[in-house]
């Protein structure tokens, strides 16, 4: 299988933060076209996934690919197919939304009127219109929500990380954010979804892989993994159900 | 007021800060440990220099008729402070010529006698008021022939002064008392805050993970936000300049002295030259430090003791009248302090000038890339896991491999933490106790500090950790190698640090001379077993036991094993709290450290540290420890060939007999 056809490959990452293990050999691919949920309890690894994935950490053994570009050889390059947002992708407070578009569209060396033509698109789909004048700091969390998505995908890249991107959003503006995804998903673009609301990975991933401890538990549909579970009703059921089998597993480190 | 709520909160507030190990060390280290050094360090420079000062003598010509002149000339050749072959003897009085010769610089001050009424005679002092070197020779005449009385109780000499320096010189003299300093030390300021805002605050606000995730290369981030921090610290230290210029020229007319000085302006604005560069290295340095916090508070813990220890070298420079030559032109603040006068004063070179940028933009240049391998730290970001310790984080600052797996870490572990604070102990110990108990008595004073206070805190420690002691030193049996090996270190060791040292940072000679007189004392009171046991076999035991035990045993325990050995080196240079032994004993330090750490056991660097000194004690008392000074160049030069080679004989000897070291 070439790394072409995917969005995004990880090949036996493993990161170590001093003698902690944070994760274990971790392998996946998310295809174009294609929303992968990583899901898993807090202290997973997750968020250390994914910024090895946005080569912000250095993986301690393993590699990752983003839209074909191995991460490690060319950061830069592989950043620039990268639309990241996660919990911690605060925003400049005392630049306007515009000013920040701006800043980021010209990071990623876009023209001066393709950052134009983007953020005008943008301003419609994402609802902008009144909030682009004003500072960041003016901005209630659900605006600045939206504009940190615009930020994340001004410069339309192939592979969209999103951790956690409903914290925080009530339901209406959660429900208008999975909307998008799933557009941007339809537009061919590799989405990695990673949340703690489980109802809402069942809602949204096409596939779904199950974090824990560093190592990937399961994965599979979410309608696959609810029958591996012995046909949970839900996927926290079967999270719950799968943690426990393994933690009953005399084999496993406790 | 609920007492008991009032003191719930106070002793959770009070527990949570001292958890903070940042604000201790800054509570505790910085008041007891670095201010005391800096400040007997600096003083010890300011001694020397001011003892220079005092010692140079004054170049003044007498001219005027033998019958006026001889009584003035008398007078003066009295004051050993007047160099004796230019007191020259002139008849005639010609104004004109003086004043070139001392404006010139050829003589520090014209004397020029005349007859004057009432059996007086008049005195001109011809003097540049702009030049330290002729107010110094001018007041010295002064003092010289100011109280001298006639037999009638009339004054024998009137005064006059006649400075040669024009107006815009004396307002760049001023000038150049006051602005470098204060230029310099706005500019650290004016980079202070920025510098943490859009570092530190720029994680404490969350938008490091954003900035790190789009595609710009770590090294063109820091370079932009060091550029900004230095635009913004450069235009602090304008606008000081500005501003003090003028306050400067208002002062002057408000007491009434309008007429005598005017601001050089074009040479004060010559000092940009000093105001760029200088502004990038600081702002690179803060930058640098608030990379490495993870918070606005630690950003200001950390940078507070930078900028003292920034600020100490400007001073120094601001407060002495240096030459800028030789080290002080590239010493990061020295030199953009003493170039900022020197452009001023109209003094600089060319040549010193692009020395100072070069130098300033390189040091900048080096804190950049640092900061940039700094903003990369995972520390940064994988803080939250509270999994990445200080000491794997420095191990991957300095560049050592992989942060390796740490050792299952036992309550009474030794620690780079415990090992600091030893240090801290015994240094406190050192400039409270020690010292004024060898100010009483030399010899028990020095015998009671190493037995009682060196050792003392080695076994208050290992007890106190519940170690045993030999456990905390190391006191392990070696090979005959090592211990071949640490007499052949410590036979030539000193050869080549008194010569190194002699090279690098010569010492005063009247230094030398009371340290000669230390281990050989002159009235023959203390005989050369005394003195072996005293100076050689004493420190031996005692400073090895603490510096090479304890202290080099924690710092490794944390630490990649050269660093360890680097620190423990420098911090035993400073406990001698003597700038000009400074290099000296912290080259040793590291020497003996090395020692310790390969042979895996104390006893080697002890041998080594009691032949080293026992080789000077002998030398002492055989009457050849002249200074290295005499030798001559080709005999240094030989010197250091041969005691390298043997210092490197040695270390083949040691090396690897760590493995071979068993328990005694």
């Amino acid at each position: 299988m070439s790394t072409n056809e995917h969005g995004v490959t990880a090949r036996h990452l493993t990161k170590m933060f001093g003698a902690a293990l944070a994760v274990d050999d971790l392998s996946f691919t998310v295809a174009r076209g294609e929303i992968y949920g990583l899901l898993g309890p807090n202290g997973a690894g997750k968020t250390t996934t994914l910024r090895m994935l946005a080569a912000i950490l250095a993986p301690t053994s393993g590699s990752a690919s983003l839209a074909g570009v191995d991460v490690a050889r060319d950061p830069q390059a592989a950043r620039r197919q990268l639309g990241f947002l996660t919990g911690s992708t605060g925003l400049y407070a005392r630049l306007t939304g515009r000013e920040l578009l701006r800043y980021f569209g010209r990071l990623h060396h876009m023209p001066e009127d393709a950052i134009a033509a983007r953020t005008a698109l943008l301003a419609g789909v994402l609802d902008l219109e009144g909030i682009l004048a004003k500072r960041c700091e003016a901005l209630s969390t659900g605006q600045r929500q939206r504009l940190s998505v615009a930020r994340a995908v001004l410069h339309d890249p192939t592979v969209l990380i999103l951790d956690e991107p409903t914290v925080g959003l009530d339901v209406l503006a959660s429900r208008f954010l999975r909307d998008f995804v799933r557009a941007e998903r339809d537009r061919g673009k590799a989405v990695i979804f990673s949340t703690h609301y489980l109802a809402e990975a069942e809602l949204l991933c096409d596939r779904i892989g199950l974090l824990h401890r560093g190592r990937m538990l399961a994965e599979d549909t979410p309608g696959g993994l609810r029958a591996r579970a012995g046909d949970a009703s839900s996927l926290e059921e079967a999270f719950l159900r799968l943690v426990a089998g393994l933690t009953a597993d005399p084999e496993v480190r406790p | 007021m609920k007492l008991r709520d009032v003191a719930l909160v106070a002793g959770k507030e009070l527990r949570e800060t001292l958890r903070d190990r940042r604000t201790l060390t800054v509570m505790v280290l910085f008041p007891l440990v670095v201010y005391p050094l800096v400040s007997l360090l600096m003083a010890q420079v300011m001694a020397s220099h001011a003892a220079r000062g005092e010692a140079r003598r004054s170049r003044v010509t007498v001219v005027g008729p033998v019958s006026v002149t001889e009584s003035v000339r008398a007078r003066l050749a009295a004051d050993k402070s007047f160099a004796a072959d230019v007191l020259a003897w002139d008849a005639r009085a010609n104004t004109t010529s003086d004043r070139a010769s001392v404006e010139a610089g050829a003589v520090d001050a014209v004397v020029e006698v005349t007859p004057g009424a009432h059996g007086a005679t008049r005195v001109r002092v011809v003097w540049d008021e702009a030049r330290d070197e002729s107010r110094q020779a001018h007041d010295r005449v002064g003092g010289a022939l100011a109280g001298a009385l006639a037999p009638g109780c009339g004054p024998l000499f009137t005064l006059e002064d006649d400075s040669v320096a024009p107006r815009a010189r004396v307002g760049g003299y001023v000038l150049s008392k006051l602005l470098p300093l204060i230029v310099v030390v706005m500019i650290m300021l004016g980079a202070f805050y920025p510098a943490i805002d859009i570092t530190a605050g720029e994680r404490e606000r969350g938008t490091l993970e954003t900035i790190l995730s789009a595609p710009v290369s770590r090294f063109d981030l820091m370079t932009g936000k060091v550029i900004a921090v230095a635009t913004l610290s450069t235009v602090t230290g304008l606008l000081n300049m500005t501003s003090m210029s003028l306050t400067m020229v208002q002062g002057i007319h408000l007491v009434g002295g309008a007429a005598s000085v005017t601001i050089p302006w074009t040479r004060a604005a010559s000092t940009l030259i000093v105001v760029i560069p200088a502004a990038f290295l600081f702002a690179s340095v803060m930058v640098a430090i608030g990379a490495m916090a993870r918070s606005f508070k630690e950003a200001q813990t950390l940078l507070t003791p930078v900028y003292f220890l920034c600020f100490t070298p400007s001073l120094i420079a601001g407060l002495g009248d240096w030459d800028l030559a030789g080290a002080a032109a590239v010493v990061p603040g020295v030199n953009v302090t003493l170039l900022a006068r020197d452009l001023i004063l109209g003094t600089a070179t060319l040549g010193r000038t692009l020395v100072v940028v070069a130098s300033t933009l390189a040091c900048g240049a080096l804190a950049l890339t640092l900061a940039a391998r700094l903003y990369d730290s995972e520390r940064l970001l994988a803080a939250d896991d509270g999994t990445v310790g200080l000491g794997a984080w420095l191990r991957r600052l300095l560049g050592v491999g992989e942060a390796r797996a740490a050792a299952p870490t036992a309550a009474n572990r030794a620690t780079p933490g415990q090992a600091l604070a030893l240090f801290g102990v015994a240094f406190v110990l050192m400039v409270g106790v020690f010292v004024p108990l060898q100010k009483w008595r030399l010899a028990t004073g020095l015998a009671i500090s190493q037995w009682v206070g060196l050792l003392g805190i080695v076994v208050v420690y290992a007890r106190g950790t519940g170690r045993p002691l030999a456990e905390v030193l190391r006191v392990r049996r070696v090979p005959a190698r090592a211990v071949l090996g640490a007499l052949l270190v410590g036979a030539s060791a000193w050869i080549v640090v008194g010569v190194l040292a002699q090279w690098l940072v010569p010492a005063p000679p009247e230094l030398e001379e009371s340290k000669r007189r230390f281990v050989v004392p002159a009235d023959g009171s203390r005989g050369l077993v005394l003195s072996l046991a005293l100076i050689a076999l004493t420190p031996a035991v005692c400073e090895e036991a603490l510096f090479r035990g304890a202290i080099l045993r924690g710092l490794a325990a944390g630490l990649p094993r050269i660093t360890a050995a680097v620190i423990t080196g420098l911090l035993f240079g400073l406990f001698h709290l003597d700038l000009w032994r400074l290099l000296p004993t912290a080259m040793l330090g590291i020497a003996l450290s090395l020692i310790a750490l390969e042979t895996d056991s104390i006893l080697p660097s002890m041998l080594a540290h009691f032949t080293n000194n026992a080789c000077l004690v002998i030398l002492g008392y055989l009457g050849r420890d002249r200074s290295v000074d005499e030798l001559g160049k080709p005999a240094q030069v030989a010197f250091l060939g041969v005691g390298l080679v043997v210092v490197l004989l040695g270390a083949a000897c040691l090396r690897g007999t760590g493995r071979k070291a068993t328990d005694l």
